[in-house]
């Protein structure tokens, strides 16, 4: 069912503000409406990223964590007070990471100088002597390496010499010596060959150079690899880190909490569930004396959040339809019907009681293990739930891990026309009590008629042309499909004017069928996945059957029988999640659901890494 | 071994060749999609997986309408049957539906997840609805995996 709204007003003095604040985290039942003068959406606070920003930083260097590793637990008094120790960590982390990058950058910079001065390590003058003398000139340059010996005979005809250094990704380091009255021509010839001017990198001698750069980049390197051992060293503190990032997540959630302001006070408005009003006062009167809390019934205009509440059963099947959409304020709550479709059609199409008793037994341990939170849970439960089911069903057709053996009813594979009669069987039930809801609907809002014209008239239709299949009811199968056919007819075209719309309109209801009968084959795939999965286990039956015979044969087999029934299991729990789902939108819901509601988020306390173990008042 | 018998078998070789071309193209592009979205964003491997995965049950229905067909004209466990060239000929028919269909839906279911996938990656609540978008593709091929399956086990006389 649909918890019914109140819309809660708080007024709280303005030094209040932060006790109550936390006080309404803590308790978690008011979801706060911005006032509508909000300013927009602030950034994301500063501190939130920097946390964020260091987390990413140190996971290359965190120890894995196990997949089923217990969440750190803490209370949620210490999620409200950031700790000053996890601060210094994070500036420890950010001043590291800053000094591994310049010590990287800087590593990086002097690994490319030193590349662009090792052709001219053999260089024996110091760069500051280039220029030369007054009757001889020293110039350095690139040469293609290919062209050095042309460089050598240009110079000796201009009574010039080159001498060859080493070859770089530039070409090959050269000096030139020029007698100062021929230079101008040589440097001109030179030119032309390809000769470059270029000066070395740095001054002195440049082996002296290559020393002192070695020695910073060694420096550089060491710096580096101390800063990234620091880090890892602040990696394994990361559960320090990731508590201050909920802290900081909870932090800024409550700055954002949306209160007006007048001189003295601060107010809040929110929707908070009409059961838990109590609860919101006692947390709020726990902190403070001095405040004003009433509740309204929300004004017709007004859309307040949806919140199901069903037993436990159902409540995990609501996140199928709130990934559909969540239902209107006003509208009925589809989940108690839902849900148990759900279930049921889900077993239906795994189909088979081994993989039945794998998913019992796998969900189970998951459960127990990881303790999966949220949508994640809901969703492992449902499939929990379904074994059940699957095994049910499993045993009714008799398959057990492909096989077939005493099925109850038959098995899928000897009888598909049966399994085919019996999904269609199950599709009509199903498409009745959605429309069965919306009949519930229909009437509850005072339109009893328009139940039994447009709904009701179809059931009868469905039905008769059902019975018509056998011979014992054809009678009453047909006095039904006749009368539920014309009631479609003569009251499809009500709303319409004059006679011929109206005859139009009977016409248009009927062809309407068109689209029951689609929504009824629509529910073979049951017929088609239980198949798919049964035959697809039995063939790796049949392929590990044929490996046996010996020893090494045998373990081949066991290998296949477990790699090949947990894919086959996998494929399954997949398709079964997706069809099962497909039939309650399209089929199911079409019929009566709309949707359209937005969940109720209220300010609380929502950690991503850690696991709150008194929450507050709860 | 009679004609009959060859054609029932290139009509089961198709079916599972057809189909799985279709599902690995289809998976192909939805996985170099879902590739190109997890770079951004790691934390949606899980709901893309599940988008990416949806075009490779046409290869499944195909193998299964393979494997059926060699079940049932006895060529796995058992001697195989004398069929003769019109019951092979019908095996072959029988075979089609899930190959045509299996091939070319793969495909466009393939296309289909990758739109979803770019939804998602956009909006990541919806990935629910992407997954539904995608799968009433998959419709089609379950008919046609019906047709074959029901021609197969009911329709042909051996």
């Amino acid at each position: 069912m649909i918890v019914p709204m109140k819309k809660a007003m708080l007024i709280v003095l303005r030094d209040d503000r932060d006790a109550v604040t936390m006080a309404l985290q803590r308790c978690g039942e008011l979801m706060p409406i911005p006032p509508e003068n909000a300013p927009p959406g602030t950034e994301q606070a500063g501190e939130t990223l920097r946390v964020q920003q260091a987390l990413k930083t140190i996971k290359p260097y965190q120890e894995k964590k196990g997949m089923f590793a217990p969440r750190q637990e803490v209370s949620a008094g210490v999620l409200q007070t950031p700790s000053a120790e996890a601060q210094q960590i994070l500036d420890q982390i950010e001043q590291t990471a800053a000094r591994a990058e310049a010590a990287a950058a800087k590593t990086a910079e002097f690994q490319a100088k030193i590349e662009e001065l090792r052709p001219w390590v053999r260089m024996d003058i110091p760069v500051e002597a280039l220029g030369g003398t007054k009757a001889a000139g020293v110039y350095s340059g690139y040469i293609d390496p290919a062209k050095a010996e042309l460089l050598w005979n240009a110079a000796e005809v201009r009574d010039g010499a080159v001498m060859q250094l080493d070859t770089g990704s530039q070409g090959t380091a050269v000096l030139v010596y020029t007698y100062r009255p021929e230079e101008k021509a040589l440097l001109e010839d030179l030119a032309a060959i390809g000769f470059s001017q270029a000066a070395p990198p740095g001054g002195g001698y440049p082996k002296d150079t290559l020393q002192e750069w070695q020695r910073q980049l060694e420096q550089a390197q060491k710096e580096e690899t101390d800063a990234k051992r620091r880090l890892e060293e602040l990696g394994k503190k990361s559960d320090a880190l990731e508590l201050l990032s909920d802290q900081t997540d909870a932090e800024q959630q409550r700055d954002e909490t949306p209160y007006g302001e007048t001189a003295q006070t601060v107010y809040l408005e929110g929707w908070v569930r009409s059961d838990r009003t109590e609860r919101l006062k006692k947390a709020i009167e726990k902190v403070t004396d001095c405040y004003e809390l009433s509740f309204a019934d929300p004004a017709p205009e007004e859309n307040p959040p949806t919140v199901t509440k069903n037993n436990k059963f159902i409540t995990q099947f609501e996140t199928i339809t709130d990934m559909f959409s969540r239902p209107k304020n006003g509208e009925m709550d589809p989940n108690p019907v839902m849900g148990p479709w759900y279930w049921i059609i889900f077993g239906l199409m795994m189909g088979d009681a081994g993989y039945g008793l794998l998913m019992l037994i796998g969900l189970w341990a998951f459960k127990k293990l990881k303790k999966p939170r949220g949508d994640m849970a809901k969703l492992v439960n449902i499939m929990f739930f379904s074994s059940f089911t699957t095994i049910f069903w499993g045993i009714v057709f008799g398959s057990y891990f492909g096989e077939t053996w005493n099925p109850l009813l038959f098995g899928p594979l000897d009888n598909p026309m049966g399994m085919l009669i019996f999904c269609m069987i199950i599709g009509v039930l199903h498409i009745f009590s959605g429309m069965a809801m919306k009949m519930a609907a229909d009437i509850k809002a005072g339109h009893f008629w328009d139940a039994i014209f447009d709904q009701f008239s179809w059931m009868m239709l469905i039905t008769g042309l059902g019975l018509l299949f056998l011979p014992q009811t054809q009678t009453v199968g047909m006095v039904l499909a006749i009368a539920g056919a014309a009631i479609v007819f003569l009251t499809a075209g009500r709303a319409k004017k004059g006679i011929f719309g109206k005859i139009i309109g009977g016409f248009g209801g009927l062809y309407g069928i068109t689209s029951y009968m689609g929504d009824i084959l629509s529910y073979s795939r049951i017929l088609a996945l239980s198949l798919a999965t049964g035959v697809v286990g039995m063939v790796m039956n049949l392929l590990a059957g044929m490996v046996q015979g010996s020893v090494i044969g045998f373990i081949l087999s066991l290998a296949i029988y477990a790699a090949g029934h947990l894919f086959n299991l996998a494929m399954g729990l997949l398709s079964a999640y997706v069809h099962d789902s497909r039939l309650q939108y399209i089929e199911f819901f079409n019929k009566f659901y709309e949707g359209g509601g937005y969940a109720f988020r209220p300010l609380q306390i929502n950690p991503r890494f850690v696991e709150v173990t008194d929450n507050g008042e709860n | 071994m009679t004609l009959g018998l060859v054609l029932a078998i290139a009509g089961a070789v198709l079916a599972a060749a057809l189909p799985g071309i279709g599902s690995a193209y289809g998976v192909q592009i939805g996985g170099q999609a879902a590739a190109g979205v997890v770079s951004e964003k790691p934390d949606l491997f899980g709901k893309l997986l599940v988008l990416q995965a949806l075009p490779g049950t046409q290869g499944i229905y195909g193998f299964l309408i393979a494997v059926l067909t060699m079940v049932r004209v006895g060529l796995l466990g058992g001697g195989a049957a004398e069929l003769t060239t019109q019951q092979g000929w019908a095996f072959f028919a029988a075979c089609m539906p899930m190959a045509i269909v299996g091939l070319l839906s793969a495909i466009s279911q393939g296309k289909a997840a990758v739109a979803a996938i770019h939804m998602t990656a956009k909006q990541p609540d919806s990935s629910a609805k992407g997954i539904t978008m995608t799968a009433l593709v998959e419709t089609y091929a379950i008919l046609a995996l019906l047709v074959s399956v029901l021609l197969i086990f009911v329709g042909i006389p051996v």
